[in-house]
């Protein structure tokens, strides 16, 4: 198997892992329209709620990663009706609003690693023998990274075209002022965004860890900005962008990792950030007058 | 004795360096309303770079690798290490400072720090990657052949002296219509705009500022220190910087020096030096770390002005001409002074 | 009206915001030493036309020349340092600043605003600033804000808030002041101030205004040429008297409820 497809092959699964982590980002980010600098350390309350239940629990794995994800969901809920809804009740400014969840984020990834030490942990997963899709081959974990993205993404795709919820999301992604006048409840539409947001955090926490294999506190967070070059690419509250904007991100940063250093792979999801905010600031699906 | 005062002493390097770097960010934020959330790189880049303009050749056979390597006397080490974190802001800026959305802005300076930190951690030939540089000489150590303690105290006054230049700096800036200026600007930057203002040049200014003062207190702190590597500098660091300006009082730099003392000193210096926990090595600075983002928290919550809050402009007096008062009110008879 | 006495010409803008055509095609002149009005009903485009003739947004077709010079497309900035200063449909004051502050923002090409003058050379800005600050008391004084000096300008009620608008505004000495309903949301008796101070300074200091405004009463009492505009389009130009006697216009503005509501309260 050439480098090249080997390469793909990575690229996919890291893609899927975005994926997973950008919609909730950008879901979260236009709903609310603030930034939540505080989403790497949700990534890494999914991993670690995840590792409790399997390790501690003895969960199999799969139910273990439910677990992971609502809980994930909690905290972010928990965060948001506690800390940020009473920020954004008062009219604290979009400048605040990110001074807070910055010191959310170092708050709960200190949190995480008070409770779960310093050290690298990682999954009892079955190595197993790679399985073979066509040119590819892959760990069953790696399959079940980009199976568990596919359904939801598909999932999303439906709660966003066929609920309630997830019409008055979008409305409020598009206005809020304008859907709060036409009778949506916003209140419960933002905490429920916060829910779910927490959920693909945890989601892609645990794929993330899959993935590296060996993870710790800070492993999600310095993640975070190559997740919000997906979300900037693929245009802020684009839910389909931001799932376009990790594949390509996540493309680029494997084939930089081939072609350059896999020490300097993530620096080219930082280019693509710089070149997008240069070139097409409102990212490739722009929002009206978001951007 | 000797002990309490060396250790006074160096909590009070640390609180003068802190100043400085508050001074920094508030020029960027304070005054600007900039949203640099990598502070800290800057005074990575100050420090390294005055490291490797002091420090003399690379050593064929140590374990230490660097660039440069010049033995170049101190001030000229300040200068060096002051421009290159000027000019490490402007590149960020020339990316960052274009008519975004703040929050775009805040990533960008987020994703440069992170992007610097694993560059400067990964290429050893910089700056020795992540372990660092050490050895770097000291300001007249050689030459004033002090005791550790006595030299500490000469330091001091030498941290003192840098700390009251950039005070003042500072101040004058606040002061001026340039300081004028960007405080519109962070107050509403169409606004300015549309006044003639020309925004990206003047947040450009600040930012540039900005990342010098911080660069000089990164300075500051590898000649204090004599090494300096990436553990000293996450993200954690520049949130102390934050932490300080919010809570101290945000645009005012005597809320600035208030905040250093609060929380740079109080909380995270002081606590340094407390016995570890056993079986819990990091549990002390975790706790910090989490007291540190609270304190934040609860000051925007509880009192968003900080500490000591802005003051308002206060110009000289001078007498309006005589009679202009009774002309207003003669040309519009009915209304002269109520409002609406 | 010959070309060349115009200070502003503005000719076939155009801009959409994905679907919406905000402008489609807007085409007029503005006589120097006017006051003109520029009216139309809600979703018009008036607002974008004062943005895009300021440089606050790019057009995507037309020209905008303002006393001689081609400024299309030219960041706010620039523009207003050719001396066209424009005022915002809502009230936007520098909020955590004094009102006096809010007005010494405004003189433009400050000696003070250099870095190296500010750092090394402080006195050379001391006589200017010393001249800024007593007009700028002047121009408080004369628009009753005196005594509101040194508060901050966020504490202003909503009618001071339109004084300070235009207060800081004379501050920058335009050629041209574009006002976007500076009258919106005052009442009857600010209304007769505002336009007594607009038809001074336009005696005093010769300044042109453009002005959107829906009061028609006061249109006609101030104006001296008015340009409706309906749909992104010029419809037409000419005095209130003119207009009254246009199909066109009447038909899309004066008459069938198009009329903002607004106007009546
Ligand atoms: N930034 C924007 N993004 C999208 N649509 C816009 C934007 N600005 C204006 N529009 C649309 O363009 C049209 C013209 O708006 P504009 O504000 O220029 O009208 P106006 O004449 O000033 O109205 P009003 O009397 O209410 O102030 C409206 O349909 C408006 O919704
Ligand atoms: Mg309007």
């Amino acid at each position: 198997m050439s480098l090249f497809l080997l390469t793909l092959g990575f690229g996919i699964v890291t893609s899927a892992v975005l994926a997973l982590a950008a919609v909730g980002l950008s879901l979260q980010f236009g709903v609310t329209n603030y930034v939540n600098f505080a989403y790497g350390a949700f990534l890494a309350f999914g991993m670690f709620f995840t590792y409790t239940a399997q390790s501690a629990l003895h969960m199999p794995i799969v139910l273990a990663g439910v677990f992971g994800t609502l809980a994930t969901g909690v905290v972010a809920l928990v965060v948001d009706t506690l800390i940020l809804e009473p920020f954004v009740r008062r009219g604290t400014s979009g400048f605040f609003l990110l001074i807070v969840t910055f010191g959310l984020s170092l708050i709960l990834l200190n949190l995480v690693q008070a409770i779960w030490g310093v050290g690298f942990d990682q999954y009892n997963v079955a190595a197993g023998s790679p399985i073979t899709l066509g040119p590819f081959s892959f760990t069953a974990a790696q399959i079940g990274v980009v199976a568990v993205a596919v359904l939801t993404m598909v999932a999303v795709h439906l709660l966003l075209t066929r609920t309630t919820l997830g019409r008055a999301m979008r409305a409020m992604s598009d206005n809020a002022p304008l859907a709060r006048a036409t009778g949506i409840d916003t209140r419960s539409v933002t905490r429920w965004t916060w829910f779910i947001s927490g959920c693909l955090a945890g989601l892609g926490g645990i794929t993330l860890a899959l993935n590296t294999v060996e993870f710790q506190a800070f492993t999600g967070n310095t993640f975070l900005f190559v997740i919000f070059a997906a979300v900037i690419l693929g245009g802020i509250g684009q839910i389909y962008g931001a799932m376009i904007g990790a594949v390509i991100i996540g493309l680029v940063v494997n084939f930089a990792g081939m072609v350059i250093s896999s020490a300097y792979d993530l620096d080219a999801a930082f280019a693509v950030l710089v070149l997008v905010l240069l070139l097409r600031p409102q990212g490739i699906i722009p929002t009206l007058g978001k951007a | 004795m000797g002990v309490i005062l060396g250790y006074v002493a160096t909590l009070g390097v640390y609180f003068f360096i802190y100043n400085i770097f508050a001074f920094g960010l508030n020029i960027q934020f304070g005054y600007t309303g900039i949203l640099d959330f990598t502070v800290i790189t800057f005074m990575a880049i100050g420090g390294y770079m005055a490291g490797v303009a002091s420090l003399g050749p690379e050593q064929p056979g140590s374990d230490i690798y660097y660039v440069l390597g010049l033995s170049l006397p101190w001030p000229v080490a300040l200068v060096i290490g002051a421009a290159a974190a000027g000019a490490a802001g402007y590149v960020l800026g020339l990316i960052a400072l274009r008519r975004l959305r703040s929050d775009y802005l805040a990533i960008v300076t987020l994703a440069a720090g992170s992007i610097v930190y694993g560059v400067i951690g990964n290429a050893n030939g910089l700056f020795d990657g992540f372990e660092g540089l050490v050895g770097v000489p000291q300001p007249l150590n050689g030459v004033l052949k002090l005791s550790p303690n006595s030299y500490t105290l000469f330091f001091l006054g030498l941290a003192g002296v840098i700390m009251a230049i950039c005070w003042f700096v500072a101040e004058r800036i606040y002061r001026s219509p340039l300081g004028r200026a960007m405080r519109a600007i962070r107050e509403d930057l169409d606004v300015a705009e549309a006044y003639g203002k020309r925004t990206f040049r003047v947040r450009m200014t600040a930012m540039v500022i900005g990342c010098v003062f911080v660069g000089i207190g990164g300075v500051l702190t590898i000649w204090f220190v004599t090494a300096l590597a990436p553990a000293g500098w996450g993200t954690s660091e520049t949130f102390v910087v934050w932490a300080a300006l919010i809570v101290g009082g945000r645009g005012n730099n005597l809320g600035a020096v208030v905040g250093s003392f609060l929380v740079a000193v109080l909380f995270n210096e002081a606590t340094r030096f407390l016995p570890a926990i056993p079986g819990h090595p990091s549990l002390i600075s975790e706790i910090r770390n989490m007291c540190i983002g609270g304190l934040v928290i609860l000051t925007l919550w509880f009192r968003p002005q900080g500490a000591v809050a802005e003051r308002k402009a206060r110009f000289f007096e001078i007498p309006l001409r005589p009679g202009a008062l009774d002309e207003a009110a003669k040309s519009v008879p009915a209304m002269a002074t109520s409002g609406s | 009206m010959a070309a060349d006495d115009e200070i502003l010409s503005v000719h076939d803008l155009r801009r959409s915001f994905g679907g919406v055509r905000a402008l489609t095609g807007a085409t007029f002149g503005v006589g120097r030493g006017t006051v003109t009005a520029l009216i139309g009903p809600n979703g018009a485009g008036k607002t974008t036309l004062v943005n895009v003739v300021a440089g606050a947004m790019k057009p995507q077709a037309g020209s905008v020349v303002f006393d001689g010079r081609d400024i299309t497309g030219r960041p706010s900035h620039d523009v207003a340092l050719n001396g066209l200063i424009r005022t915002f449909q809502i009230s936007r004051e520098y909020p955590a600043m004094t009102v006096l502050e809010n007005l010494m923002v405004s003189p433009q090409g400050q000696t003070g605003e250099h870095l190296w003058t500010v750092l090394f050379r402080p006195s050379r800005y001391r006589a200017e600033e010393r001249a800024h600050l007593e007009r700028a008391l002047e121009v408080l004084a004369d628009f009753g804000l005196y005594e509101k000096r040194n508060d901050y300008a966020r504490s202003l009620s909503g009618g001071q808030k339109r004084l300070l608008e235009l207060a800081r505004a004379v501050m920058a000495r335009p050629k041209l002041l574009v006002l976007d309903e500076p009258m919106a949301g005052i009442n009857p008796a600010l209304i007769t101030r505002l336009a007594e101070h607009i038809l001074a300074l336009r005696e005093r200091e010769g300044t042109t205004f453009l002005m959107v405004e829906h009061n028609l009463d006061v249109v006609e009492d101030m104006c001296d040429n008015v340009i409706v505009m309906a749909v992104g389009r010029t419809l037409a130009t000419g005095t209130m008297a003119e207009l009254r006697e246009n199909p066109e216009v009447v038909s899309a503005y004066l008459t069938g409820g198009l009329v903002d509501v607004r106007a009546q309260g």
